[in-house]
């Protein structure tokens, strides 16, 4: 009964292990690709992640399947990505946190070498907004006033760490002013400080606060894009606004473990910027406040590389610890 | 003093209490204390420790005094059983896949019963087994796979 | 004002035959998720939430409406079936509600919970109708100072919730309040108590401290004795609540409704609070006290009612503000994003016919939750005659699936047997569990909202006294302390 099993078991392994060198000479993408989000349902990565996995399971011909391992803003995800097989069968979403979190934790991976960039998938910005009782309606009037009462104005944000949080440190760091900072757990609770006016001043996602902005209960600024942005073209950069260089964006990437072969590196950014040229596609990323973009690989990596060293540059500079 | 401490309900809840209590305190050592006015992260859970405790000392004192005993018998087969289900199901889904996994978890939990019967349990863990595939992964479209690891 | 025009509006949108047969789904589909023991309503929506993808708008809401108040009912069986709850808010309706299960009265138990929601439901929708928008405003009185207060105030009270030993109740508060700790400090960004763990720098979420609490510690005591004993009695008395029943649990649901309206408004801790809040309130006026913890129906009325009043006003910041009062609101709120529905105050006015039909399409999702629900009293109550020996080790492995498809990831599941022996051994202590849920949770927005008080107010500690709001709390946690204390204390003087 024993020995019978045992040999079973011999057999099946054997026969699966065939069937594995099977796949491995069908060409590129042969089983189901898995896209791994570093967060849990229902957040805007994982909504992003949800609106492309079809579209590109329809050009690749196989199926995406979304599969969300959150924690530590993505790092825990990362962690056991970089462990996976460079082959293509596994590939996932990159947020801002990719690149905050190297000056933040401790990490067990390279945020840059362990990885293959594929694609910027889409990018959203920052609407700097403050509460109705604050006097400023510019950039320039912003700093003035905060030159003038120094360490007196609150901003909000919705956890350290975000970007609605470095986006103020960054505005600080390159303004040499100075705010108290009252992080909440969240953009919910954020907001309603904000709009209460227990804090003044609040670098929202765009979609998130455009709405209070236009009914009067908030003030907007300016946008923290290179670009203005379409949501609200009548709103100026922070940039042009008065503070040259300044720019924060909430990316959402895709990439696949390093060593991953070119040519099917090569074959996933192209379905995918397919994917994101797909009208409906678009269309609901505008609706999250996030302009599609589909750069190559060559730009994202090194677009990654110019996000890293900017933000550990301001987080040494802000003094914020992770662990 | 009660001479059989190991079954004094309170004296061990105090005792228990008194264990993690101390444990807070001792690792909060290591974040900022800060002032009252100024509270730094490892104010509030320093305070929480202190008074646990404090809480951890009253029961004990109370344990000595009424000697009461834990009611029913401790089960620790169960308990350990149970435990070992759990964490089976968790090693083995991301190794070998959902089938294993699900299969391992019911009999061993079912072996913590006191009717086991090793044919019966085999069935339940094929009926559930079936019944949770079909609800998650192809129902709800979680995506683990049935067979093989992740790795 | 043209409120009647408005419903009507709304009704005429949610009241075709194809938008009632998607809700109908909703309602079902969140029940049959719901209801597997460790998947919580958040981890039933969030599964269930891609199959409205590709529903045009209203429909979409309307299918999501019928999910949310399914699997909000389906957590709710659960907790009165197998003593596992949901979420927070559900964790007050096990003390009474598995009690009446295990003698015989789950029927009844089940068909409260149901009408009492329906009830808080109604209630609740027709607040939205009529005052949503000053409701809104109400939330906005609420600073750090106040929340302060109000955990407080809470802390103070949750000596009644204890059954038997207010002072062991109290030290489980404060291990709750303990385990809330864990993960990143949100004001100073730093990680407490992870010993290096990543995971656990997020904390530790709620499905693995109810699983192993609830679930693991129940089951094992029901099985550490060597001489079989029922868990459940196998008489069953009825189906459906006796006429004393209904006048029992008349008024706690109303009193539960109001005390769940006003603290759902509140984003981030309305809904839990406000169930843990009637539920003190209910055995705080009683005749007989000692009745709740064991299967009083006041015990699961009311926490019910405030539950599903709750849920239903958490809606209000979402429509007027655009704000999501907590994790499962943040879901629905994605999901009318992603609908291409803009929340926020102006919703009302631009798409008229979706804000009423989604108004109108809560009323009629908790209508067919009733419906779908009464009937189905009888299955959940057949359930427990299946033997207990095939009961729980299927319990186990649903609290595992469930476990695990939060984040994906194994720890949750390890770290969810940790607990469950810990909470065991509690169990054995004469320890409760519901005590330590209600520090879990309120701790973190102690620490949180006290520290940032503090931080505004530039270290001036009056702030929790000159802000009016704030220092009627104050006040109140003072009286309730008086109130507490001095009968124990005269008790002492006495016996001395």
């Amino acid at each position: 009964m024993q020995v019978f099993s045992v040999t079973r078991l011999l057999a099946l392994v054997l026969l699966l292990g065939t069937a594995q060198a099977a796949l491995a000479q069908a060409p590129y993408p042969a089983k189901p690709v898995r896209f791994i989000i570093g967060f849990p349902p229902g957040g805007t990565n994982d909504i992003v992640g949800r609106l492309v996995a079809p579209k590109l399971s329809e050009f690749l011909g196989q199926q995406v399947v979304v599969e969300n391992r959150g924690g530590a803003n993505t790092a825990i995800a990362s962690e056991m990505f970089v462990r996976m097989p460079p082959d293509g069968y596994t590939i996932m979403m990159n947020a801002p946190g990719h690149a905050t979190n190297p000056s933040l934790l401790k990490l067990n991976f390279d945020s840059v070498n362990d990885f293959a960039f594929i694609t910027l998938l889409a990018e959203s910005q920052n609407l700097l907004v403050v509460h109705p009782s604050l006097p400023v309606r510019s950039v320039k009037e912003l700093i003035a006033l905060s030159k003038k009462r120094p360490g007196d104005i609150n901003y909000g944000s919705s956890g350290i760490g975000t970007t609605v949080h470095l986006s103020a440190e960054l505005f600080q760091f390159m303004t040499g002013i100075k705010w108290v900072h009252i992080p909440y757990k969240g953009g919910g609770p954020g907001l309603v400080a904000l709009l209460s006016g227990e804090v003044s001043l609040y670098f929202g996602n765009v979609p998130t606060v455009i709405r209070q902005a236009r009914d009067g209960k908030l003030r907007a600024i300016a946008t923290t894009g290179a670009k203005r942005t379409s949501a609200a073209p009548d709103i100026p950069t922070v940039a042009e606004a008065g503070v040259p260089g300044y720019e924060v964006s909430t990316f959402y990437g895709m990439s696949a473990p390093a060593k991953t072969p070119r040519t099917i590196i090569d074959r996933l950014h192209r379905d995918t910027v397919r994917a994101l040229n797909a009208p409906d596609v678009r269309e609901r990323l505008q609706g999250l406040g996030a302009d599609p973009v589909g750069n190559t690989p060559e730009q994202y990596t090194l677009f990654m590389k110019n996000e890293i060293a900017k933000w550990a540059k301001v987080i040494k500079a802000a003094g914020i610890k992770g662990e | 003093m009660n001479p059989d401490w190991r079954n004094n309900r309170d004296l061990i809840a105090g005792l228990l209490f008194i264990v993690l209590g101390g444990l807070a305190v001792v690792l909060a050592r290591d974040y900022p204390f800060g002032t009252t006015i100024r509270m730094g992260p490892g104010y509030f859970p320093t305070v929480l420790g202190f008074i646990l405790l404090l809480f951890g000392v009253t029961v004990l004192a109370r344990g000595i005094r009424s000697g009461e005993k834990v009611k029913g018998e401790w089960g620790w087969k169960p308990l350990a059983l149970i435990a070992l289900s759990i964490v089976l199901f968790g090693a083995l889904l991301d190794r070998v896949g959902m089938i294993p996994a699900a299969v391992a978890a019911i009999v061993v939990a079912a072996a913590a019963g006191r009717e086991f019967r090793l044919k019966e349990a085999l069935i339940l863990a094929v009926v559930m087994t079936a019944l949770s595939v079909a609800v998650f992964i192809y129902g709800l479209k979680l995506p683990y796979p049935l067979l093989g690891g992740y790795y | 004002m043209d409120f009647l025009g408005n419903l009507a509006l709304g009704f005429g949108v949610a009241f075709s035959l194809q938008n009632l047969a998607y809700c109908f789904a909703g309602v079902a589909l969140g029940t049959l998720i719901g209801v597997l023991p460790g998947v919580g309503p958040l981890v039933t929506i969030a599964m269930l939430f891609p199959i409205t993808f590709h529903l045009p708008a209203i429909p979409a809401i309307i299918m999501l409406a019928g999910i949310f108040y399914g699997a909000q009912y389906g957590g709710s069986t659960t907790s009165i079936l197998v003593n596992l709850p949901g979420e927070t808010a559900s964790a007050v309706t096990c003390i009474d509600g598995y009690q009446m299960a295990r003698q015989g009265r789950a029927g009844p138990a089940l068909a409260t919970a149901a009408l009492a929601s329906f009830f808080a439901g109604c209630v609740g929708t027709l607040l939205i109708a009529l005052a949503g928008p000053t409701l809104g405003e109400w939330a906005l009185k609420f600073g750090a100072a106040e929340y302060t207060a109000l955990m407080l105030m809470a802390l103070v009270a949750s000596a009644v919730m204890t059954q038997g030993d207010a002072l062991k109740g109290l030290a489980m508060v404060v291990v709750g309040l303990l385990i809330g700790v864990v993960g990143v400090d949100v004001n100073s960004g730093m990680a407490r108590y992870s010993f290096g763990i990543p995971e656990l720098v997020d904390g530790i979420g709620f499905t693995v401290v109810a699983v192993g609490l609830f679930a693991v510690a129940e089951i094992v005591s029901n099985l550490e004795s060597r001489e079989p004993r029922d868990v459940y009695t196998g008489k069953v008395t009825g189906l459906m609540p006796s006429a004393r029943d209904i006048k029992d649990a008349a008024w706690p649901t109303v009193r539960g409704t109001a005390v769940g309206a006003c603290f759902g408004v509140l984003p981030g801790s309305g809904p839990a609070i406000s169930s843990f809040a009637t539920y003190m309130l209910e055995k705080k006026i009683a005749r007989d006290p000692s009745r709740f913890g064991r299967g009083a129906i006041e015990g699961v009325a009311a926490p019910e009612a405030a539950n599903n009043a709750a849920a239903q006003t958490a809606f209000i910041p979402m429509l007027t503000l655009g704000i999501p009062a907590t994790a499962t609101m943040a879901l629905m709120l994605a999901a009318l994003t992603l609908q291409g529905i803009a929340t926020g105050p102006q919703v009302m006015l631009e798409k008229p016919e979706l804000f009423w039909g989604l108004v109108a399409s809560m009323w009629i999702g908790n209508c067919l939750l009733v419906v779908l629900n009464l009937p189905l009293v009888g299955l959940w109550v057949k359930l427990l005659t299946v033997p207990y020996r095939w009961l729980f080790p299927s319990i186990i492995l649903f609290c595992c699936i469930g476990n695990y498809s939060v984040n994906n990831n194994p720890f949750d599941v390890y770290l969810c047997a940790v607990i469950g022996v810990l909470g065991y051994v509690l169990v054995k202590l004469e320890c409760e569990p519901a005590p330590l849920l209600l520090g879990y949770v309120l701790g973190p927005l102690l620490e949180e909202n006290l520290r940032r008080a503090l931080l505004i107010a530039r270290g001036d500690p009056t702030v929790f006294f000159t802000r009016p709001l704030s220092a009627v709390f104050m006040i109140a946690t003072v009286l309730i302390f008086v109130v507490m204390v001095l009968p124990a204390a005269r008790r002492m003087r006495r016996r001395t």
